[in-house]
């Protein structure tokens, strides 16, 4: 900002600090727009280089198995169903059934979801490791007990693990979903860098949706409790080895 | 707080953001915001339930509603369809009847009438909104259940989109259409949903491994910003709605979260810990480097939500309590706006903000008028809702 533009600035307030000893009217308040917002330009062509879509065998969700439908939204009166001009016309509009995404394209060192197992969260229960807030670095009180994880993965080839992320309560809940993740993964590459194959490891955050029971509270106690990465264990049974 | 000391504490914030020299901001923008005035409306000849309805609507728009004595006033008349004569001063601005559709819809109507004649704007009375409503009862995995909810605006008509007894989270609508995203955790993982409202039909559109959630759908339905963590970090992606492998537009080794779109779909706003403490960036969807927004020292900012008209980025500080914040779109000083709450969702028309009150497990949503600071309720949102995106 040019010195004569800031000086000009200041002038204007300094004299408005004089008048605001003053009561008046309040400032012109800024004009409203009137109208609909400004047309989109169309988006970058993504269509002409995309890979053909495929459904990932793996995912068993995608082409209505499993996934059930979700509810229908009925509105109650058509009459109002296209008002504002377009602004909101949530009443009949085609029908758009979204392809699903292409899966197949994936960095392989982030593992797949482990097949379903005997789900065990009591053998790592004293692992836990704690946080610092609004942090993802794993503290040097923690190492040990990623290296006593590490080593118990290793040790139980038929086993996966599942590493949650969680959050106290002082963070917003979008926020705290990638705080919990960025946990996670921390505790994840750790493991990977003490020998515990990648694909061994997945994690799931929960942000701050999982307090620990009789944590609840807003104070540091609690707080502390709430900031961890727990470690869940899936077996495979015997029979699917 | 007096208008005297409100208008000193504004330029107390002018003054400070006038030392401190910030690359893209417009000086011209003024925001007076909380500094206009409600104004009065009487209201007469209507029943009851059509008044509540009616005096909701205006007062959420920063009217005050009163039984006598304004200059405006709104009169109803015989018959069982709404109607309503408005006069300022004495003379007529119009009289018109809403026959067709229920009483709400012709209450809403009529008000979004009044709206339109004396502040000139579209109204927001048959607008929609969905949220996320913890039910109260816990799934089989020990989780607090959470539903989508789609209701009226003023949380009229509820109907859940959900009824999986999982962790449903994070709607946002598809603009235009009866269409939404949300996150679930249905699958044991987060993953994220493309659902039809007109058929409830839906599928899984991004479940990658790692985090998929915070989907935010460009202006023109085509695109959608998420968060995913598949290559190690929690960035942000953009994907065709079509289908297709996503882009990634941020390789911080950080974290990024909660995208929105500008209006024109060329810029997507986000938080990102790339440089500290949570701040506000901005990206293009065609890629390039993810730039700071200037928010005039304020820091710890998430959940940015930007308005149809461009102008403004609402968006939540979150430094030890929650409040609501305003930055004009190109970066600036930013206004406080002296509300309690979290998780901003503009209206259609940029005047008023619906967000989240309170907290613990009772958390509801509320109506902030920008220009006024009115706040109102939603009412048949106390059972512990949030997380609420307004259609557009």
């Amino acid at each position: 900002m040019s010195r004569l533009k800031r000086s000009g600035i200041f002038a204007l307030i300094f004299s408005a600090l004089l008048a605001a000893g003053c009561a008046h009217k309040p400032k012109n308040i800024t004009d409203l727009p009137h109208g609909s917002a400004p047309a989109p330009t169309p988006p970058p062509d993504y269509g002409a280089t995309q890979p053909p879509i495929r459904p990932n065998p793996n995912n068993a969700g995608n082409t209505g198995t499993g996934v059930g439908p979700g509810n229908v939204f009925n509105p109650r009166d058509n009459t109002h169903a296209n008002d504002l001009g377009g602004q909101n016309n949530p009443g009949n509009q085609q029908v758009v059934v979204p392809a699903p995404i292409d899966t197949t394209a994936q960095d392989p060192s982030l593992g797949q979801r482990p097949p379903p197992g005997v789900e065990d969260r009591e053998t790592l229960k004293g692992d836990t490791v704690y946080f610092d807030y609004d942090k993802s670095a794993i503290k040097n009180s923690e190492y040990a007990k990623v290296g006593a994880v590490a080593e118990y993965i290793k040790g139980h080839p038929e086993s996966n693990l599942i590493v949650e992320g969680h959050c106290d309560e002082r963070g917003t809940e979008e926020y705290n979903r990638a705080l919990g993740e960025r946990r996670a993964l921390a505790i994840r590459e750790r493991l990977v860098n003490l020998g515990v194959r990648s694909d061994k490891i997945t994690t799931i955050s929960y942000g701050k949706d999982r307090p620990v029971p009789g944590a609840e509270g807003h104070n540091d106690d609690s707080w502390s409790k709430n900031r961890r990465g727990e470690f869940v264990i899936e077996a495979q049974s015997p029979s699917l080895k | 707080m007096t208008p005297v000391s409100r208008r000193s504490s504004l330029i107390l914030v002018a003054a400070l953001w006038a030392a401190i020299p910030v690359l893209g901001s417009d000086p011209s923008i003024e925001i007076d915001i909380k500094a206009g005035k409600t104004r009065p409306i009487a209201l007469a000849g209507y029943s009851p339930e059509v008044e509540r309805i009616l005096s909701f609507d205006l007062r959420v728009v920063g009217f005050e509603v009163v039984r006598s004595g304004a200059n405006l006033e709104l009169r109803g008349g015989a018959g069982p369809d709404v109607q309503g004569t408005l006069t300022e001063g004495g003379t007529a601005r119009f009289s018109r009847a809403y026959p067709g559709g229920g009483l709400r819809s012709q209450a809403h109507a009529l008000a979004d009438d009044v709206v339109k004649e004396i502040l000139h704007i579209p109204g927001i009375a048959r607008t929609r909104i969905a949220f996320r409503r913890f039910t109260g009862g816990r799934s089989e995995r020990g989780d607090r259940i959470s539903e989508i909810v789609v209701s009226d605006y003023d949380g009229a008509n509820q109907v859940a989109v959900t009824s999986d007894n999982n962790v449903a989270l994070a709607p946002a609508w598809v603009p235009g259409r009866l269409a939404l995203y949300y996150t679930s955790y249905r699958s044991r993982y987060p993953d994220i949903y493309s659902h039809d409202l007109t058929t409830g039909s839906r599928t899984i559109f991004a479940q990658f491994p790692g985090l998929n959630t915070s989907a935010a759908i460009s202006p023109d339905g085509r695109r959608v910003a998420m968060i995913l963590s598949k290559t190690g970090h929690p960035n942000l992606w953009v994907g065709d709605a079509g289908g297709g492998a996503p882009q990634q537009l941020t390789k911080s080794l950080e974290m990024e979260a909660s995208p929105c779109w500008s209006p024109d779909g060329r810029t997507i706003c986000f938080t990102s810990t790339a440089e500290g403490k949570a701040a506000l960036f901005t990206v293009s969807p065609a890629g390039g480097a993810m730039r700071r927004l200037s928010t005039g020292g304020i820091l710890n900012c998430t959940e940015p939500d930007w308005s149809p008209d461009g102008r403004f980025i609402a968006f939540t500080r979150a430094s030890g309590e929650f409040s609501l914040y305003l930055v004009p779109a190109a970066g600036g000083a930013a206004t406080d706006l002296r509300t309690p709450g979290e998780d901003p969702s503009w209206s259609p028309n940029s005047r008023t903000l619906i967000f989240t009150r309170g907290r613990d497990q009772q958390r509801r949503l509320s109506l902030l008028d920008v220009q006024t600071g009115h706040v109102e309720d939603v009412p048949g949102t106390t059972g512990n809702c949030s997380q609420p995106s307004w259609a557009r």
